[in-house]
């Protein structure tokens, strides 16, 4: 009886361990399957459809400054760009300033396969001037879009459907524009 | 003794399932956790396949960190620092300067994960920490913090005799220039760790390379090219290096009016005119009357160093950008100086700055650009152009951009020196008036006249005498034989 019962309680030990073993590499196993690799992307923490994007808006000392923001975030370029047009015409938070200095309405957006994108805005209501209210306005919309949609190229602003030569009479907007680094804060 | 058989063989069997469930458990164990040290204390802290948990390390220094379901973002405060970053993407924000990161944080079970580098270079390094490897894992230990690393911006520009090399650093630093050996200088930076920006491309016919380490930023220079003289300017804080070969009897600068140039002109185009008032300061001085105003000073001034000049417009009148450069193509001149005064929706923002063109297109575009401007300057033999065309062109148009830039360092320097305005320093922008130049081209800001205090100033005639006069130089400086 007690050899019986040694053996069905070391049987029993061998089964449970055999199981644990199982358990355990299967359990590791399926975690490693299911662990991320770098470079794959994977839910935002909260699963809401939200991306971080980052926005830039002018400040006092003559630059652009970024500003983080969580947005819902298209993956298709053509409303990718409109959401992000839409937060800078939103305004910034806090701190800083608009780079955008009238009421604009994004009324269009184009988006050639090639990455040239374009946005056509409201035209200001009254001219504007300065060299620097023209960079500030064009590379805070150029350098958010660039920034964010890493398959674009190049950015071209239309003003109410027009291409225009210039806003200010500086800038030469006849042309797409590429990211420029120079007028954000470093 | 049927027993004494059996229990053996189960015990065998049992130490053969443990040793089987043993070794995956001690592999993964290697893999499960490393060990960090900060001061007394240590922390395991899980990896992620070859990423490692970011949240106990960052806790383990002090940090407080907190995730933002709203931006998406988690926010570090350490000491005076904040950073924030987000699973997936590869822009950080640290301390409100913007960052690429190497690779992307992901999202894992303790919340966040990302590679040592990031934890290394992008966190721990913003916040003065380092890495030191230990046994066991590693030790937290104070590093060079961010504070002491200083982004270097380099620009050259080359002269027919000398090259003016100047690096812009990001804040005010102690440096020494030494010849390390015989074409290569040294610029050691006393406190401070210099970080090259290679975002703008070094062009110069007497520098041939550049390299940031540890203290150092390395010049390398062509044969038979030295340094010639050294100083530093403040607000940026820039190392100004003079560069070339050093003459056996160094005369003094000739003072006497140049010889008249009646070939090539000096064009000075005051901006805006006509219906184009440009930008208006609230006393109701308007641009227009302000550069046409300082154009006329600048020119009698010009003139009386013996020079050439040619206005683009003499009287409020309007002229389109492009026939204000052509203007000056056409009476192939010596240099093209556009005169402006700024207007920002921000009232704080002031300063004069000195701008030449930059080419900010896409590479695809830059070539049609090239390809448009060559057809056009051939529009009697069109043709289809070679890669040998591009290259050469792309040659001219570097050529130029050079001498721009000497230009517009020349003028940036001599308002800086002359009249008290914030420097806002030599930058490039795709500006229209600028485009399609052949020759020297800049366009001076002047002053914003959206600034009360400024346009005050710009109001006031002997101010703008001296705006005039610190142009002329600048424009006497860049154009005097060497």
């Amino acid at each position: 009886m007690t050899h019986r019962v040694l053996a069905i309680v070391a049987a029993a030990v061998l089964v449970a361990v055999i199981l644990i073993v199982l358990l355990v590499t299967g359990g590791r196993r399926a975690l490693r399957e299911t662990a991320p690799t770098p470079g794959e992307p994977l839910p935002s923490p909260t699963s809401a459809p939200q991306q971080q994007v980052v926005l830039l808006f002018a400040a006092a000392d003559g630059l652009l400054h970024p500003e983080l923001r969580a947005v819902p975030l298209p993956t298709e370029n053509h409303e990718r760009i409109r959401v992000l047009v839409s937060e800078l015409l939103a305004g910034p938070g806090t701190g800083l300033e608009p780079a955008i200095p009238y009421s604009a309405e994004l009324l269009g957006v184009y988006v050639e396969t090639a990455g040239h994108a374009f946005v056509d805005l409201s035209a200001p209501p009254a001219p504007l001037t300065g060299s620097h209210t023209e960079l500030m306005l064009v590379y805070s919309v150029v350098n958010t879009i660039l920034l964010n949609c890493p398959s674009l190229v190049d950015v071209q602003l239309l003003f109410s459907g027009e291409e225009v030569t210039t806003l200010t009479g500086h800038m030469d907007l006849s042309k797409p524009l590429a990211l420029n680094k120079r007028f954000i804060v470093q | 003794m049927q027993a004494s058989r059996i229990h053996p063989l189960l015990f065998a069997a049992i130490t053969l399932a443990l040793v089987l469930a043993a070794g995956p458990l001690a592999a993964q164990g290697e893999q499960r956790a490393v060990e960090f040290r900060f001061g007394d204390q240590t922390v395991d802290v899980p990896r992620v396949g070859a990423q490692v948990e970011l949240l106990p390390v960052l806790r383990l220094i002090g940090a407080e960190v907190a995730f933002s379901s709203a931006a998406g973002t988690y926010g570090v405060v350490h000491g005076d620092h904040f950073i924030q970053f987000s699973p997936d993407r590869l822009l950080v924000l640290v301390d409100g300067v913007l960052q690429e990161g190497s690779e992307r944080p992901i999202t894992s079970p303790g919340g966040v994960a990302a590679s040592f580098e990031f934890l290394e270079q992008t966190l721990l390094a913003s916040l003065g920490f380092r890495l030191e490897p230990t046994p066991s894992g590693f030790a937290i230990v104070p590093g060079e913090s961010r504070e002491q690393q200083v982004a270097v911006q380099v620009a050259a520009a080359d002269f027919a005799a000398t090259t003016t090399l100047v690096c812009t650093v990001a804040r005010r630093v102690e440096v020494r220039v030494l010849v390390n050996q015989e074409h290569e200088l040294g610029v050691h930076f006393v406190d401070a760790l210099p970080r090259l920006d290679s975002s703008v491309p070094l062009r110069s016919r007497r520098v041939t390379a550049l390299r940031a380490r540890d203290h150092v930023l390395t010049i390398e220079l062509a044969s038979g090219v030295d340094l010639l003289s050294w100083h530093q300017l403040d607000d940026p804080s820039r190392i100004i290096l003079e560069l070339g070969t050093p003459r056996p009897t160094p005369a003094a600068a000739p003072e006497e009016p140049f010889e008249q140039d009646v070939v090539q002109p000096i064009v000075i185009d005051p901006g805006h005119g006509g219906d184009d008032t440009g930008a208006v300061a609230a006393s109701g001085l308007a641009e227009k009357e302000l550069t046409l105003d300082i154009a006329r000073r600048l020119a009698q001034v010009l003139r009386g160093m013996g020079l050439t000049v040619r206005l683009t417009r003499t009287d409020d009148e309007a002229r389109a950008l492009t026939d204000r450069t052509a203007f000056a193509n056409r009476l192939a001149a010596r240099a093209f100086v556009s005169l402006h005064a700024n207007s920002s929706t921000v009232a704080a923002v002031r300063g004069a700055e000195t701008y030449y063109m930059s080419l900010d297109r896409s590479s695809t575009d830059a070539a049609a650009a090239a390809t448009a401007d060559l057809e056009n300057q051939a529009d009697t033999q069109a043709q289809e152009r070679s890669p040998l065309d591009l290259i050469l062109w792309d040659m001219a148009q570097s050529e130029v951009l050079n001498e721009s830039a000497g230009l517009a360092l020349a003028v940036q320097d001599r308002l800086n020196t002359r009249l008290d305005l914030r420097d806002r320093g030599v930058k490039q922008a795709p500006f229209a008036v600028l485009t399609g130049a052949t020759m020297p081209a800049v366009l001076v800001e002047v002053g914003f006249l959206s600034n009360p205090d400024e346009a005050t100033m710009l109001r006031d005639p002997s101010h703008q005498q001296g705006v005039a006069e610190a142009i002329a130089q600048g424009v006497a400086d860049f154009v005097r034989p060497p």
